[in-house]
């Protein structure tokens, strides 16, 4: 049917393509690996220049959703305003980067936690089922494997592999990621598994008797050296609690305090902070805003154990004060 | 002239990759991401022939798992890839060769992609695989695959007339 050389090309192509499959199972080091970083590190460098392209299209972050809503203005909008119109889009790009770092710089400042702030430039097509992006930061920014990364809101995710130029992250909402969980105010502990869909997270708590109630929030529990995950980092809300007490494992069901579809500007952390914040990042109240901990920064470990318990009863008692003066401290970055 | 038919196959791999992974997938459109890859194969395949159409399955499904920040078994697209560049360059007689058919054809293509990439991951033992997402993703994969039919199977025809007239396809 066909000719000798079509049939030959189409096998070697198939033989090609399952060999890389073969060698990807298997995993590990060698010259196929180094090729393959090699072809990511050059592919990155190219994203990097197209996200630079596009950025005036898909800056705005909610693009989709706000041309639904604008659809009846978009049609009296003429010709004349395509420029004025992406003049603004760009405008509204700097705007969002620029409020999602406020957001950022006050979680770190809060936890100490130390950042290297880094935008998204690539999304893994959603029929690859793996909830990847890739950010504009990668080892010549100080950024390796297992790091924390988080956003204004809370945790993101963390650090998959990284190249020179670009790192990418495995969301939180994967249905291959777990987190460490404590539930702030109750200190119970269980793990917070990805499911594959964007606003849920499924936290299996390891005591079934322990207490657990809708609204309750989830901080990360913190992993040796805050690798993979740095303690006390917001993760997301009880929204659905199932199982009875007593069952032999409890489950909840987990919003995510980050929207995993509209991440921008997000930060790596380079470095936890040298005692585990506790719930003092925690959003509170409708305005998200952060009040930060009374609990002492000195080394006593005792005694930060100790202000643990009266950590969120205390937190009211301090007025707007010390807002003002967190705004003030300049954080520190690991960026060159 | 087979290096300017290898230069047009790499350039329209990689850019529709790149576009696929910064572009479409940021603009947060519901569903399955415009899969501009597989357009692109089919176009080239119905442009200049089932062997070119899968080669440039082969490079484009490669380039894909490789880029940042692909992270499923590499290999996997580009088996599917192949099989699609292949089969569109096959299935469609080139007296056919209307836009209407064109469209459908590529639609057919986005979605069998969905459909072969979820089964051969599953195969394979990947969990991240979803079922209950699969037929949502396979059709509003098809129905994005059709909008982005005309323009880019027109585009690819257009630089293959003018690029390399030699092919005939037949």
């Amino acid at each position: 049917m066909f000719s000798r050389r079509t049939r030959i090309l189409l096998a070697v192509l198939v033989v090609a393509s399952l060999t890389f499959v073969i060698l990807d199972l298997r995993g590990g080091e060698g010259p196929f690996a180094t090729a393959r970083n090699v072809v990511s590190n050059v592919l990155g460098g190219m994203e990097r220049a197209a996200a630079t392209v596009f950025s005036p299209i898909t800056g705005a972050g909610s693009w989709w959703s706000s041309m639904r809503d604008q659809a009846n203005q978009i049609d009296t909008l003429t010709a004349e305003n395509q420029a004025l119109r992406t003049e603004l889009n760009v405008l509204k790009n700097d705007k969002a980067r620029a409020a999602a770092l406020d957001g950022l710089l006050r979680v770190a400042s809060v936890g100490q936690y130390r950042f290297v702030p880094a935008e998204v430039i690539a999304i893994g097509p959603a029929q690859d089922f793996s909830w990847t992006v890739t950010v504009d930061a990668g080892r010549n920014d100080g950024i390796e494997q297992d790091m924390s990364v988080i956003n204004g809101a809370g945790l993101v995710g963390r650090v998959l592999k990284t190249t020179a130029n670009t790192a990418t992250v495995v969301l939180i909402v994967d249905q291959g990621s777990a987190v460490g969980g404590r539930v702030a105010g109750t200190e119970e502990i269980g793990i917070a598994a990805g499911t594959g869909s964007q606003d849920s997270l499924e936290f299996e708590l390891l005591d079934p008797l322990a207490d657990i109630r809708v609204g309750d929030a989830i901080v990360s529990f913190g992993s040796k050296n805050g690798r993979p995950y740095a303690p006390g980092l917001p993760i997301g809300e009880v929204v659905e609690v199932k199982g009875t007490s007593g069952q032999l494992t409890r489950v909840a069901r987990v919003q995510p305090f980050a929207d995993m579809s509209q991440l921008s500007v997000l930060g790596v952390v380079t470095k936890p902070p040298r005692e585990d914040p506790r719930d003092s990042v925690l959003p509170r109240g409708d305005d998200l805003s952060v009040v930060p901990s009374p609990a002492p920064l000195g080394g006593d470990e005792a005694a930060g154990d100790a202000a643990v318990a009266d950590d969120t009863d205390a937190t009211p008692a301090e007025p707007a004060a010390p807002e003002e003066e967190t705004a003030a401290v300049p954080v520190e970055s690991d960026a060159p | 002239m087979i290096w300017r038919q290898a230069l047009i196959i790499g350039t329209a791999a990689l850019l529709a990759v790149l576009i696929e992974v910064t572009l479409l997938s940021r603009l947060g459109i519901p569903g399955a991401t415009p899969d501009l890859v597989v357009v692109t194969v089919v176009a080239v395949a119905l442009a200049m022939g089932p062997v070119q159409g899968a080669v440039t399955g082969f490079t484009a499904g490669a380039l894909l798992d490789l880029a940042p920040p692909g992270d499923t078994l590499l290999g996997i697209n580009a088996v599917v890839y192949i099989l699609i560049g292949f089969i569109t360059g096959l299935a469609v007689d080139p007296r056919d060769r209307t836009i209407p058919i064109m469209m459908g054809m590529t639609g057919l293509a986005t979605g069998a992609a969905v459909l072969l990439t979820a089964g051969l991951d599953t195969m394979l033992g990947s969990e991240r695989v979803d079922w209950e997402q699969v037929p949502v993703l396979a059709l509003s994969g098809a129905l994005y695959g059709v909008l982005l039919a005309p323009g880019v199977i027109l585009l690819v025809a257009w630089v293959v007339r003018k690029a390399t007239p030699e092919i005939l396809v037949s």
